[in-house]
């Protein structure tokens, strides 16, 4: 009896049929590919990306070279060196992050106590060099300023589940 | 004994000792900020609360002593309540800037909050806030708001440093710690206030935003700067020596460290540091590699004793420098057949050498000195040159010990002191004498001859319990420094008592143990350069500061041949030395420190050399095999030390016996007689270049003390400058009025650069108008 239900199967091509089938329904339905870099898929608010350094409004920078990012950094990527400044207020003289490092944890914006590092939306970026992505306090101050509304938006959409 | 109970756990302890003690003694922690167990109960913070039975409400356990049968809760409902409650009010008030705060990982509070508070404070009104004052350039009191008034400070300057210069004013929620009267804290013992500041109110100037506490690796080290080998820690971050610390050791330093070892640290990355090699040549200095420098060297001076002889070749070097480093130079010395080295550059009276019968030392272990019943203390200036040893002593002082003094100037040492004899330098051997004579009728019945003063303080002497005489730098220094040994000798004998030297630097009592000193043939070091050398070696030396008579030291230097200097700096060698070989300081070589008591210290290095300087006994040893003086093999400093030990029983060799001595009376000249002290932050090479140390008070330029009726005499005004000379040198330095100076004295410090063109440490000098 299943030698003759099998020799209908192959004689009749149902399993092909059957993977026809579903070729044909994929073919008909609505398409999930996203057409990258025209199109890009949904980024949460808490999405870890590129990082960035603060300032507030009146453009005083937020780091205060606490240093707790660089102790809390598991893959040891931050590195801060601090001095007075002439205003008597702890700053940091160096903020190194090495990207080719980071394994963007977020544990340098979840301990930053006055919100001065943070992970951007953006996942777009690139060096042509190893170096080039050993990005330096400047170049951090130049994303935080390129994003900063975006960032505000983000924290304040996150700050009602903190 | 008492039987007491905490959490359960039954607990014998000693009548009269608080439950805080007995919990710690029994491992038990309870929470506290104000209690320390060196200082005085205040029971202020309320941090330490717990429940004890049949009290209605809760305890400080600081302040509660135990009683028979007591039982303690620290962690039940109310205890718990009330810790929680007490640490809610503390944080009120509190700042909570802990990311920029420097004890920030290493603070009580944060700690204690942590443990024993809430998640959350109730509190949204204002904070209070204090302003933030200058108190000088050591202990930095910027963020006073960070205080939690738990008066620690007040305490440690009021019971141990001896002076209260921190007080708390105004009242309540006003309430604030300030200097009192004057605007700084100059007390040489201040940096432990901030070690005792449970919170960040209270930090190190110099340290201030340099380092979180997480971040340095930490090395055990001896303290280099004075005679006590003081445990500490040496705090580093990438190869930088950024914070000295304590390392609690009962039986020397207790908890504390003095200001000296704490921040001389700050010199060692000082710009004068020597990094590279150099050699003189044709009058200009040139940076060479290691093998042209000591090839240079070693050429020099196989020229030099091969020509002029050995023993025209002379080395000198400081007590600060290790027993390692000691031992190879004297064997570097006594390899090429000379046998002119010495360590004791300050020293002028070399008279007991021979009749010495061991190692000079404390004479005893200095835990003992707490145990004293009455003291006295010749020649020496106790606060400055030996911070933690007077305080000591002041704490025995607080317990009924007598403090006698003998000196020539009468600085306040801020304890009781029994009695006094202060006398010019050259009196000095009498006034002691006569408390050997006093001392001598008082126990013989015989009738006293001897002044008033002297009789007092051999009764003083005679009280029958723990008795010592200790002679301090200025009577080892004095030019009648081996009679003044005998008749300490002669009264501590007399009054069952011990008697010792109190060393003047780390190695004081190394230096005996390494043969650092000439033996029958040699020179030492003042009549090396009263008798001016072909060739110098100096190690660690500064010779217009080090010595005793830098006149006639830097004499000898220019009309030597060859001076090779091992120095970790560039300094004033530049104008006489041929040959600059960098080495390293304390912190970046491995060694061994002889304490004053004769505890036999080795530390390793904390940090690498800077630049291309070098370990002083690698460079020696060097030396050695290119002059090919066999023995020069060792490849640790622990093989080096171990063959300067060889076979010696330091313990054994310790002592201060002086066989009968010849009196060598100085001759009375007329005129005025120079009393010089080393002011404190002028000791040694790292000190002098530490620029918080050389910001205190007690670092000001010297002056020319006298008594104000000498300065009437002259004619000359306080604060005017004169001209004061000795020999061919002068230098005009402002007078100064001191009333407790005896008459005919000049009190000009030595081992600072205002002062260094003039000549010996004791004998006359003459004042002038400018």
């Amino acid at each position: 009896m299943e030698k003759i239900a099998h020799f209908f199967k192959s004689f009749l091509l149902i399993e092909l049929l059957k993977g026809m089938a579903v070729t044909g329904k994929h073919l008909f339905s609505h398409k999930i590919t996203v057409h990258y870099p025209e199109e890009k898929t949904p980024q949460s608010f808490r999405f870890r990306g590129l990082h960035a350094q603060r300032r507030y409004a009146n453009g005083e920078e937020r780091c205060i070279g606490c240093k707790l990012c660089e102790a809390v950094c598991p893959a040891l990527a931050i590195k801060i060196e601090v001095a007075e400044r002439s205003d008597g207020s702890r700053r940091t003289t160096q903020y190194d992050i090495d990207l080719t490092k980071c394994i963007f944890c977020g544990f340098c914006e979840e301990s930053c106590p006055v919100d001065a590092i943070v992970e951007t939306r953006v996942l777009e970026y690139h060096g042509e060099k190893r170096g080039d992505l050993y990005y330096t306090k400047p170049m951090l101050l130049a994303v935080g300023e390129k994003h900063e509304a975006q960032i505000a938006k983000d924290r304040a959409s996150d700050a009602k589940y903190r | 004994m008492i039987n007491i109970e905490i959490d359960g756990k039954r607990i014998e302890t000693e009548n009269g000792t608080t439950v805080i003690e007995a919990a710690h003694k029994a491992g038990i922690s309870i929470p506290h900020f104000c209690y320390h167990k060196k200082l005085s109960i205040a029971a202020n913070c309320r941090m330490c609360l717990v429940q004890v039975e049949k009290a209605p409400k809760p305890l400080p356990a600081c302040a509660t002593p135990v009683t028979e049968g007591m039982k303690v809760f620290t962690a039940s409902e109310q205890a718990v309540k009330a810790q929680k409650g007490v640490m809610e009010f503390l944080l009120v008030n509190h700042p909570l800037d802990c990311p920029i705060c420097d004890q920030g990982g290493e603070c009580m509070l944060q700690d204690m909050s942590v443990g024993y508070g809430g998640g959350a404070s109730r509190y949204h009104e204002e904070k209070r806030t204090v302003l933030s004052k200058d108190i000088g350039p050591l202990v930095s009191a910027e963020e006073m708001s960070r205080c939690i008034n738990c008066t620690r400070c007040v305490r440690f300057g009021a019971e141990i440093a001896g002076q209260m210069e921190m007080g708390q004013a105004f009242r309540g929620e006003h309430a604030e710690i300030m200097t009192f009267v004057s605007g700084t804290v100059n007390s040489e013992l201040s940096g432990n206030m901030i070690d005792l500041c449970p919170v960040g109110a209270l930090t190190s100037k110099p340290f201030r935003y340099k380092a979180r506490s997480w971040e340095l690796s930490r090395r055990r080290s001896i303290s280099a700067h004075d005679s006590l080998g003081t445990s500490l820690a040496v705090q580093t971050k990438n190869n930088h020596v950024l914070r000295v610390l304590p390392i609690e050791n009962e039986d020397i330093n207790e908890c504390w460290l003095s200001d000296k070892d704490r921040f001389a640290y700050e010199g060692l990355n000082s710009a004068e540091r020597l990094t590279k090699p150099m050699i003189k040549q044709d009058g200009k200095w040139q940076e060479v590699e290691w093998q042209v420098a000591l090839e240079y060297a070693a050429n020099g001076l196989r020229h030099i004793a091969n020509g002029a002889g050995a023993e025209q070749i002379g080395a000198l070097a400081t007590a600060n420098s290790t027993l390692e480093e000691l031992y190879l130079l004297q064997k570097l010395m006594r390899g090429i057949g000379s046998d002119n080295v010495d360590f004791r550059l300050r020293q002028s009276d070399f008279s007991a050498d021979d009749k010495q019968q061991g190692t000079p030392w404390l004479g005893m272990p200095i835990a003992d000195i707490s145990r004293l019943d009455s003291v006295l203390i010749v020649g020496s200036f106790l606060r400055k040159d030996h911070p933690l040893l007077a305080a000591r002593i002041r704490q025995a002082v607080k317990k009924g010990a007598q403090a006698n003094i003998i000196h020539s100037v009468d600085d306040d040492l801020l304890m009781k002191v029994a009695n006094k004899t202060i006398v010019a330098p050259d009196a000095l051997v009498a006034a002691l004498s006569q408390v050997a004579q006093a001392l001598d009728a008082e126990k013989n019945g015989k009738a006293q001859t001897a002044s008033a003063g002297a009789v007092a303080i051999a009764k003083s002497l005679s009280c029958g319990g723990c008795v010592a005489v200790l002679l301090g730098n200025f009577a080892q220094q004095h030019p009648q420094a081996a009679q003044l040994q005998a008749l300490a000798q002669q009264i501590a004998a007399l009054s069952n008592g011990k008697f010792g030297f109190i060393g003047e630097a780390a190695n004081s009592v190394g230096g005996y143990l390494a043969h650092a000193t000439p033996g029958t043939k040699g020179l030492n070091a003042a009549s090396m350069l009263a008798t001016p050398r072909k060739a110098y070696v100096l190690l660690n030396v500064e010779a217009e500061l080090d010595t005793a008579n830098p006149q006639q030291a830097i004499a000898a230097m220019q009309s030597a041949d060859l001076v090779i200097a091992m120095s970790a700096y560039k300094h004033h060698a530049t104008s006489y030395a041929d040959v600059l070989l960098p080495i390293a300081p304390f912190t970046e070589t491995s060694g061994t420190f002889v304490s004053t008591e004769g505890r036999v210290q080795s530390f390793k290095g904390a940090v690498k050399p800077l630049g291309e300087a070098r370990p002083a006994w690698k460079v020696l040893r060097v030396l050695g095999n290119l002059l090919k003086i066999s023995g020069f093999d060792q490849d640790t400093s622990e093989a080096v030390r171990d063959e300067a030990l060889k076979g010696v029983d330091v313990a054994a060799k310790l002592s201060n016996t002086i066989s009968a001595i010849d009196t060598n009376a100085v001759s009375a000249a007329g005129g005025l007689q120079r009393v010089s002290d080393v002011p404190i932050y002028a000791t040694d090479a790292v000190v002098r270049r530490s620029a918080p140390l050389q910001a205190t008070v007690d670092a000001a330029t010297p002056q020319a003390w006298l008594h104000s009726e000498e300065l009437k005499k002259l004619g000359v005004q306080v604060g005017a400058t004169v001209k004061v000379s000795q020999g061919q040198g002068s230098v005009s330095i402002a007078a100064a009025a001191d009333d407790k100076l005896p008459r005919g004295v000049v009190r000009v410090a030595a081992g600072h650069a205002a002062t260094a063109a003039l000549g010996a440490m004791f004998g006359t000098i003459t004042v002038e108008r400018a």
